[in-house]
């Protein structure tokens, strides 16, 4: 086990190199400057070539990259041009709220989406399994831009209930998490639903309800602990989408995580922080994969690492 | 998608509105920043919302009412001397910075010599270049700035290399503001000036929170504290007004007749015209873009007012010019290019193109940008004019028009300071071609004359008149589509009192507005 997940996180080390690489060469050959955007809309030659100069972007590339590279090895992401403040502060101050959002759409999808799935499965063509995918259906279908704008419409502004953005308190949570995991919330229905139909039709299942086991435990213990395998992979595929990528739900909601600072840096040009943070990022996602894959061996004894 | 939002808003009942009663807080609620400020180091300021929080903390040696009229801050009043180059400066005496230090005449010697020192990596050490051996300061040619002095605590004296029309203006940018003495390497996170606001928190990409300067010289902020959120999302930003969390609403262009057209919201409104130029910067150095009567044709070819009417919310004026109709200089009874596309399609002939040109227009991912950049396509196009459009993201497309890489690009103007000087010169004069702001490439010997004579005319009448006369030339010249001037348009609670809507982006902090 051990030794998989050491072979594992050595393996992430070239992957990892490779974003580093892509990622600066692709921002180099990017149209636009990053001084330019530092100076704004009026500029003149000379603070252009000072900065210039300062921030040595003057240097060969080749030169760039290894005196950037050198200073991730040492832990440093360096500086954002714009703000002059320390990217790895930065990510460390807006990644927790980004977990934050992550995980609680995760744990709605968890919850209400295998649930709903469950459900759907038992009695399948019934009317609440009917209503149950139509509505995963739409979930699916609905873009998370216009569900967050639906839930501010109807939670915040007509109803108020919540309030519309902002963070703070659990209320500040509920609507962009929400918004967040209802794609989620569809999807492992839907996947629920399918995987523990091909179960119930199988031979254990018709054994363990012939020796007398009551319904509940039969499609808890027996037949969902069987469909796990395909729930755990959406589950954390989204879950590593979500926190790399949760940017228009935190876009709609005024939620101050991870993905907005990414767009942020992007729209400006500052080059060190979108550096940082995707490197960053894929840090994230590797990991993400990594603990999925964990997971398999823990749902199905027959999934072996060693 | 967006307009399908907007019917949904519509349909929200008014019976469930905040209803006219104040809320129990004690804190004004500002939602115009739409994204984090970059810095609250008045050097560094070079964006909106960080030129606002500036503005909040500090205080220059001038500022700008909302209506955009200059006035004394830290400098009581002034002297200038009869040749227009030196200015005795009397300070403002018992004011303190938030931190108790007493200000005094070092501070703004010490203030603008950081500005202009490269390590301090400023973006705007421009506005200070105009003081004498500020460039040699800034090129490391000189220990000290020559031409800033403080013969006593209470007299600054500025001497500049040539008069400065504009001068006094320039001082009161937000990177001109007056900073204390030991300015660490966490001062852009935690400012301390002397403005009517302390600095308490800033919660990144969330909100700024301000604390009232019992203390300020010019009486206190009448409110307890003030919060600037940074909402991203119009659609989100309305919604946290209609519930009433924020007192003050930029009312999103798509919302425009929404708000108009229903009186309980329209009594909310209040219009300023902003210091905003919208228009098609032409390359004039590049292919048939050269001949006069071409891009004279496109101006005729677009049809503004529709698009003004159909796309902007009716919010702008058709220009006449590039100098916005409230300030001096201004022709207001010039006429803009009227649309007539039999009068373009001949100005194209006798230009040596009966059958048309075929031309790139440049434009921004900005919603807004598009929209307006589909019309001007398509009424071209009925002109003659095939115009193929380049979208491009807005760092992207800035960088192609400085190089000289566009043949038209839509884009706007938003002024920093309030002068017919700040459109002319950066946009127009031939110093200023690319990177300086001229994406149009224009070069107009006469032009420049007038611009340069108007930057050393200190008589404002004379001066109004060199702007009208400079202004008149550019306008016949067409280096650009002269689109429209922007009015901004906001939504304040109506438990707001004393707030006027700002001209200038600086010009407002809050001072007199209080809740009720």
């Amino acid at each position: 086990m051990f030794s998989f997940i050491a072979r594992r996180l050595l393996l992430a080390i070239p992957t990892l190199f490779g974003v580093l690489v892509v990622v600066f060469l692709l921002l180099y050959i990017a149209p636009g400057d990053p001084v330019m955007e530092m100076v704004g809309e009026r500029a003149d030659a000379e603070t252009i070539a000072r900065l210039r100069a300062e921030l040595r972007l003057d240097d060969p590339v080749p030169v760039q990259f290894a005196h950037y590279a050198g200073g991730v090895l040492t832990g440093d992401l360096g500086t954002s041009y714009i703000t002059g403040r320390p990217i790895t502060r930065d990510i460390l101050e807006r990644f927790p709220k980004t977990l934050q959002l992550a995980t609680a759409a995760m744990l709605l999808a968890a919850s209400l989406g295998i649930t709903i799935g469950v459900l759907s499965a038992r009695r399948p063509g019934s009317t609440f399994d009917r209503l149950a995918m139509a509505g995963a259906y739409l979930g699916i279908s609905f873009p998370v831009y216009w569900v967050g704008l639906i839930l501010i419409l109807v939670f915040a502004v007509t109803l108020r209930w919540l309030p519309p953005s902002g963070f703070g308190r659990v209320e500040y949570l509920i609507l962009p998490a929400l918004a967040l995991g209802t794609r989620s919330i569809a999807f492992l229905a839907r996947m629920t639903r399918s995987a523990m139909l091909e179960v119930l039709g199988s031979d254990f299942v018709r054994t363990a309800r012939a020796k007398g086991l009551r319904e509940r435990v039969v499609l808890g213990r027996h037949a969902l602990r069987n469909a796990l395998i395909p729930i755990i992979t959406v589950l954390g595929l989204d879950f590593g989408y979500y926190l790399t990528g949760s940017i228009l739900t935190e876009t709609i909601f005024s939620w101050p995580g991870i993905g907005r600072y990414v767009v942020n840096a992007i729209a400006r040009r500052d080059l060190p922080a979108i550096q940082g943070s995707v490197l960053f990022l894929s840090v994230v996602f590797v990991l993400v994969n990594l603990a999925t894959d964990l997971l398999y061996a823990k749902a199905d004894p027959r999934v072996r690492y060693d | 998608m967006r307009r399908l939002l907007a019917a949904l808003f519509l349909l929200v009942p008014f019976a469930c509105r905040g209803g006219e009663s104040a809320p129990q807080r004690r804190t004004l609620i500002d939602s115009r920043d739409t994204y984090d400020p970059r810095t609250l180091d008045p050097a560094l300021a070079t964006d909106v919302p960080s030129g606002r929080a500036v503005a909040y903390v500090f205080d220059g040696l001038t500022r700008f009412t909302p209506d955009a009229r200059l006035e004394p801050a830290l400098a009581e009043r002034w002297d200038v001397s009869a040749d227009g180059k030196v200015y005795t400066f009397h300070l403002r005496r018992g004011v303190r910075f938030h931190d108790g230090t007493p200000f005094a005449a070092r501070h703004v010697v010490q203030s603008f010599h950081r500005v202009l020192d490269p390590a301090t990596k400023s973006t705007g050490p421009w506005v200070l270049y105009p003081v004498a051996g500020a460039r040699d300061f800034a090129d490391r040619k000189a220990t000290s700035i020559r031409g800033i002095e403080a013969p006593d605590d209470s007299t600054v004296r500025i001497t500049l290399d040539q008069p400065l029309a504009i001068f006094l203006k320039l001082l009161a940018m937000p990177v001109a503001s007056i900073v204390p003495d030991s300015v660490g390497p966490d001062f852009r996170e935690h400012p301390v000036g002397t403005g009517p606001w302390r600095f308490v928190e800033w919660r990144h990409d969330d909100y700024l929170l301000f604390a009232k300067n019992a203390e300020y010289f010019d009486g206190a902020p009448k409110t307890d504290s003030l919060r600037a959120r940074i909402i991203r999302e119009p659609s989100t930003a309305v919604a946290e007004f209609e519930v009433g969390n924020v007192d003050l609403l930029y009312v999103p262009e798509a919302e425009t007749r929404r708000w108009e057209q229903t009186d309980e919201r329209s009594a909310m409104l209040s219009a300023a015209p902003a210091l905003r130029l919208w228009y098609i910067g032409i390359n004039t150095t590049r292919g048939p873009l050269k001949d006069v009567r071409v891009r004279q044709a496109i101006n005729h070819a677009i049809d503004v007012g529709v698009i003004l009417d159909r796309l902007v919310g009716g919010r702008g004026r058709h220009a006449a010019g590039v100098i916005p109709p409230i300030l001096d200089g201004a022709d207001t009874t010039r006429r803009p290019y009227a649309h007539d596309v039999d009068r373009a399609r001949q100005l194209l002939t006798q230009a040596g193109f009966p059958n048309g040109i075929d031309i790139d227009l440049w434009h921004s991912d900005n919603e807004s940008f598009s929209r307006v950049a589909q019309s001007i396509q398509s009424y071209l196009g009925e002109a003659g004019i095939r115009a193929r459009l380049v979208q491009r993201e807005a760092a992207a497309m800035r960088a192609a028009a400085r190089n000289g890489e566009t043949d038209m690009v839509l884009k706007d103007w938003y002024a920093d300071y309030p002068d017919a000087e700040n459109f002319l010169y950066p946009l127009l004069h031939t110093a200023n071609r690319g990177i300086g702001g001229n994406v149009s490439f224009y070069s107009n010997p006469a032009f420049d004359r007038l611009v340069d004579s108007s930057r050393i005319e200190l008589d404002s009448a004379r001066r109004a008149e060199l702007y009208r006369r400079a202004d008149s030339i550019a306008f016949a010249d067409a280096p650009m589509g002269f689109l429209f001037f922007y009015n901004e348009l906001y939504a304040v609670q109506p438990w707001v009192r004393g707030f006027q809507v700002p001209v200038i982006f600086n010009g407002q902090r809050w001072v007199q507005a209080e809740l009720r």
